[in-house]
């Protein structure tokens, strides 16, 4: 097995992008992966997407891209993992690399999802849910992410203002990050008094919906190795009950334990070495459930920690250092892409205001559905 | 939707579930693979018509064909046999929805597609002992 370095990385602002398509956007931060890889054709290109059959009807991205980019005879296809879809991308990406099947590859996440209405965008993010017993009766991901909401609430006594400091925490890093999609802070009043959505999820509570595009190019050559190099010391992928209510325990994220668990093996580390964590904070119990499961956080304590200030750009493990889903946005395919060129920015050193002291490992964190499907990340600095 | 629909009518219309032939345990939706024992060996089963709420939200934020469902009632219920459903909730003022409310399965149109088009029919629930209201 070979090690794999994060050889470049290209991301767009996250937001309306009214007058892009999607290839148009998955060609920018392609291009500005490949220029920062000083890589002119990589060995594979593969696409992590969710539904640009239904936003645009485009498929067959990977061919799309390839040829966009003059890049006829790489090999190309899309992986789609619903909201996980980026990072499991990277994971096929990062098998191949690691294995010498291909010596570089470029990954890029991509969602075009402003050209939908709200109505059709709310069906769009909810495909990965049960077409026959979820969608059919017009149930969508927001109304899951309320019941699992409600039920965290009371089972563990967290409070209304508790689950907000989780949007607190990422509208405040969102601040100073150039490619967020909402850069305004926002109080813990604000989040809790917004307007409700799917009660008790309010507006603030729910990652918003935008288009984006973020790419990284991996490399298995020891010569492409920069001072600092940024390696993937693991890549870790898991599954769960599609429905996350025909679960035993309804509040254990178990993809998400299953992929950390296997991670931190792979790369030999514990959780208590990692510096930071981009996790899956696409509503503010998701979050708190998230950083639970990855061991960030006893059971039941994830939105206390939050608010005693353990998730903080400078508490003991900042999480969403760039905004996470809540305040970069989460375009949904692109997302699990956006985290690791974000983490990839901090253990360079590169992350200006927003930057994690001293930051040597990071653990990126997407989920499909409600934690049907979990990848984990875990990157390290080497010099 | 229309084919699809037509294959899963027993499922939506009585609540067509699953039972391990192996251990007895019930299931729904429909499934492949008992959860609990992994024995291929399930028959159809019928689930109890009524539970009660664990959670519920009331949604604001609609998908296509159910502009009309604003707020929609949505619950979290288990069943009188244990297995979990959620389902939107019909026939009950929204302020009398509470969680440990008990309720009932009751038949009724879930969506229809267009002026013109196919209706649809399945599953909702509706809290106890309320007058039911056939309007809707
Ligand atoms: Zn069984």
């Amino acid at each position: 097995m070979k090690r794999v370095i994060i050889a470049g990385a290209g991301l767009t602002k996250v937001g309306d992008h009214w007058n892009k398509s999607i290839l148009d956007l998955a060609v920018d931060a392609a291009t500005a992966a490949l220029k920062d890889a000083g890589i002119a054709t990589p060995d594979q290109i593969i696409i992590g997407n969710m539904f640009s059959g239904f936003s645009s009807s485009q498929e067959s991205l990977g061919a799309m891209a390839a040829d966009a980019l003059r890049l006829w005879g790489v090999p190309a296809f899309k992986v789609e993992s619903s909201g996980a879809s980026g990072s499991m991308a990277l994971h096929v990406a990062d098998s191949l690399v690691k294995s010498g099947q291909a010596n570089s590859a470029l990954v890029i996440g991509v969602e075009k999802m402003r050209d939908l209405e709200p109505s059709e965008a709310a069906r769009a993010t909810s495909l990965g849910e049960s077409s026959e017993y979820v969608q059919f009766f017009g149930i969508s991901q927001t109304a899951l992410g309320a019941l699992i909401t409600q039920l965290y609430m009371q089972e563990y006594e967290v409070t209304r203002d508790e689950l907000s400091c989780f949007p607190v925490i990422a509208h405040k890093n969102a601040v100073t990050s150039e490619h967020a999609q909402f850069r305004k802070a926002v109080s813990i009043a604000d989040v809790s008094r917004s307007m409700p959505v799917s009660d008790p999820l309010r507006l603030l509570d729910c990652a918003p919906v935008g288009d984006g595009a973020a790419a990284v190019v991996l490399s298995n050559d020891d010569g492409m190795v920069k001072d600092p190099a940024i390696e993937i010391a693991a890549s870790a992928a898991s599954t769960d009950s599609a429905n996350f209510y025909q679960r035993d325990d309804m509040l254990e994220f178990m993809a998400t334990r299953r992929a950390v668990t296997k991670a931190l093996s792979l790369a030999g580390i514990s959780v208590r070495d990692i510096d930071f964590a981009e996790i899956n904070d696409s509503y503010s119990a998701v979050a708190g459930l998230s950083v639970e499961a990855l061991g960030l956080s006893k059971m039941g304590e994830g939105a206390r920690d939050a608010r005693d200030g353990k998730f903080d750009i400078k508490g003991k493990v900042p999480i969403s250092t760039y905004g996470g889903l809540k305040g970069r946005g989460n375009p949904v395919g692109a997302t699990g892409i956006y985290q690791i060129v974000e983490a990839y920015h901090q253990l360079v050193g590169k992350a200006k205001a927003n930057q994690v002291v001293d930051a040597k490992i990071g653990l990126t964190h997407n989920m499909g559905g409600i934690d049907s499907a979990a990848v984990v990340h875990i990157l390290r600095r080497i010099s | 939707m229309a084919v699809s629909y037509w294959r899963e009518r027993d499922r939506y219309y009585r609540i067509l579930g699953s039972k391990c032939q192996n251990c007895s345990a019930e299931f729904f939706p429909p499934l492949y693979r008992c959860r609990k024992c992994g024995s291929d060996k399930l028959s159809d089963h019928e689930m109890p018509q009524e539970g009660q709420i664990l959670a519920y939200t009331l949604l604001r934020d609609p998908m296509t064909g159910f502009e009309d469902h604003d707020p929609m009632p949505i619950a979290l219920i288990e069943l009188n046999n244990g297995v979990r459903i959620v389902a939107q909730l019909a026939d009950t003022p929204i302020d009398q929805i509470t969680v440990g409310s008990k309720v009932r399965a009751v038949f009724r149109r879930v969506r229809v597609n267009g002026p013109n088009g196919q209706i649809f029919y399945g599953y909702k629930f509706a809290i106890k002992n309320e007058k039911v209201n056939l309007t809707r």
